[in-house]
């Protein structure tokens, strides 16, 4: 039976982003929420605990702030979670995430399986999940579409480009799934008044083995802007011969 | 003071919302255009443990205080306004007057299914000839043996051809004034009950409402609820928890207009600019905003109040009163912000105007909030 881990993190939640006039984000009236493809990730953990057995655990880092993250992601279905907080945790890169996460999985968790979301919704950078399994030393499978437990085996369908690409490999295994893989389903009231109780181990920033020094720096966050232009072409030959023109020149078609 | 809502409140208004994402923003329109009652979101609600929110456990509920409760019917309402009615009437008045009035085996027997959605309920009070006025009600209720004979119409009754509970009033004894009512709990398919006319409204059209006809209606002695001759209590009280519901479905409407104009009036272009940028509109805007934040204060500090134990009559038909007429209000603003758009079909705003008059007349009209709050401010 499958001890898993299911890794989440708890982001803003973008509909609140308001952009202001040199296109910088204003984030003083944002609301945060679980990340997307996470809740796709713990759907699956949940999902897998259902039909093969065994045990489901949460893991998160963030500020000590989050509790209502580390709730809202126990209504979802694991049994407890791993709270790394601390203040300075706020805006963590990648392979720090990875490389504090790793510190506490291989210390304090047994475990045959790590479901993390394929990326998310605030930087997809897309590598947390990646680093975590190098760290840990175990193999990871990208893209999941689909999972399953075959004779102590993990058996996963990768979304690819073109196609789908079926792997195994043994456990303990990491996984980052996309959200093709299941439709969560909406935590029921008891679900969330009993997340409260569920057990949550605090970790802080102390009692972890090392510090991580970030190796990328933040220079500046501008909102997207997209140039939209409106050029007219009448129906007749020389119109037409515009609209060819126009969309050769701006590299629609060649 | 405190205006902090409790991370669970606010997790339930988050879950809340992504139940009504997932299962009612696609088919609200559908369901109102063809007045359908939605069974399967009843379902779901029920699967979730919605429906019985603020009861104890011990009788099916999940224990919440009354303002989570509340919280979630805003939630609903702002989606669907049916829904949230739905959801309001079957805690707040029907299931609610079981809680407070009715005794262990009334409990065990209808309000557990209740709380638990296996049962929906219903309030059979309002009459052809007695709506505010009471006292021109003409159902009766006699005594016979160890049985009630009911005989009356009621009109009106929300959840009517869909409920398998209904919490009936009829006289015992007309000459003892407010003291001669009774209430009565009757099963669906209790022989001489039927369902009548069938109702065709101008909101909150997938919220079934009918006629409720007694006709020699028997029910066992066991079903009266509380005692003989406070039956109008039990009306009355179960309308100061329903009114709180009605608020929070009038601030969900609210809401849910102000959203609309927010990002319709972003994206419409008049005059070479978005229409969000002419005073005309602002100004609309502020002021439905405004109205909405004291308007959802009322509805919290009443359901606050009824948490704390304390006289809440006044507040929630304040809270009611104010949140009903600001919905009527601003979803007019709303669909006038909508221009020709608003004024068809296809745009929720339409829907937003049509569902918010009821909050002005359902459960006490607004007449009848103002009879309530006068008579507390000038007792």
């Amino acid at each position: 039976m499958p001890r898993i881990v299911v890794c989440f993190k708890w982001v803003i939640d973008e509909a609140y982003i308001r952009t202001g006039a040199s296109q910088e984000l204003d984030l003083e009236n944002v609301d945060y929420k679980l990340s997307d493809y996470d809740r796709n990730a713990i759907e699956e953990a949940v999902r897998l605990k259902e039909e093969y057995g065994g045990s489901l655990v949460g893991i998160t880092v963030g500020v000590p702030e989050a509790t209502k993250g580390i709730k809202d992601a126990l209504s979802r279905g694991p049994e407890k979670a791993y709270f790394i907080n601390d203040a300075s945790f706020d805006n963590l890169e990648p392979s720090q995430t990875a490389t504090i996460l790793a510190d506490v999985v291989s210390s304090q968790i047994e475990y045959d399986l790590i479901i993390c979301g394929e990326g998310s919704s605030d930087l997809y950078a897309q590598q947390v999940g990646p680093r975590l399994a190098e760290k840990l030393g175990i193999p990871c499978i990208s893209y999941v579409q689909k999972l399953g437990i075959e004779n102590g085996e993990i058996i996963a369908e990768r979304k690819m480009e073109e196609g789908v690409e079926v792997v195994a490999a043994p456990m303990p295994a990491l996984v980052t799934v996309v959200p093709d893989i299941n439709s969560p389903r909406v935590p029921g009231l008891k679900d969330t008044l009993m997340a409260s109780k569920k057990p949550v181990i605090s970790i802080t920033k102390d009692q972890l083995s090392q510090t991580y020094e970030p190796c990328l720096q933040t220079a500046g966050i501008l909102a997207a802007s997209m140039e939209r232009n409106c050029v007219k072409f009448g129906g007749e030959l020389e119109g037409i011969a515009g609209f060819v023109e126009s969309l050769l020149k701006e590299g629609v078609i060649s | 003071m405190d205006f902090k809502l409790t991370e669970e409140q606010e997790l339930v208004r988050q879950n809340m919302r992504e139940f009504t994402e997932k299962y009612v923003d696609p088919i609200a329109a559908e369901i109102d255009e063809n007045s359908r009652y939605p069974a399967e979101v009843i379902e779901k609600l029920a699967e979730g443990g919605w429906l019985g929110m603020p009861f104890p456990q011990e009788y099916g509920g999940a224990g919440t205080d009354y303002l989570t409760y509340i919280i979630a019917v805003e939630e609903m309402s702002r989606s669907c306004a049916s829904t949230g009615f739905t959801m309001s009437l079957h805690i707040g008045l029907v299931s609610g007057a079981i809680y407070n009035f009715g005794n262990e085996d009334q409990k065990k027997k209808f309000l557990v299914p209740m709380a638990k959605g296996q049962y929906m309920g219903a309030f059979a009070f309002t009459e052809p000839g007695a709506g505010t006025d009471v006292s021109a009600a003409t159902s009766t209720a006699v005594l016979d043996g160890d049985e009630y004979v009911i005989n009356g119409t009621k009109t009106f009754t929300s959840n009517g051809p869909v409920a398998d509970i209904y919490v009936a009033f009829a006289w015992t004894d007309k000459s003892k004034g407010r003291k001669g009512m009774s209430a009565f709990i009757v099963p669906k398919g209790t022989p001489g009950l039927r369902v009548g006319e069938h109702f065709k409204k101008m909101g909150l059209r997938s919220s079934q409402t009918s006629e409720m006809i007694f006709k020699d209606c028997r029910v066992p002695k066991e079903n009266l609820l509380g005692e003989e001759g406070q039956g109008l209590q039990i009306a009355m009280d179960s309308f100061d928890h329903g009114r709180i519901g009605i608020a929070a479905q009038a601030v969900g409407i609210t809401q849910a207009a102000l959203d609309e104009s927010i990002s319709y009036s972003k994206q419409r272009v008049q005059f070479g600019k978005p229409i969000a940028r002419q005073q005309a509109i602002q100004w609309m805007i502020a002021d439905m905003g405004t109205d909405l934040s004291a308007a959802r204060f009322l509805t919290y500090h009443a359901a606050w109040l009824k948490d704390q134990g304390k006289p809440f009559s006044k507040e929630a038909s304040m809270a009611k009163l104010f949140a009903a007429e600001m919905a009527a209000k601003h979803t007019s603003k709303a669909v006038q912000i909508h221009g020709g758009y608003g004024f068809c079909k296809g745009f929720k705003v339409e829907r937003l105007m049509r569902d918010a008059k009821f909050t002005e007349i359902g459960e006490g009209t607004s007449e009848a909030q103002r009879m309530v709050i006068a008579g507390n401010l000038l007792r």
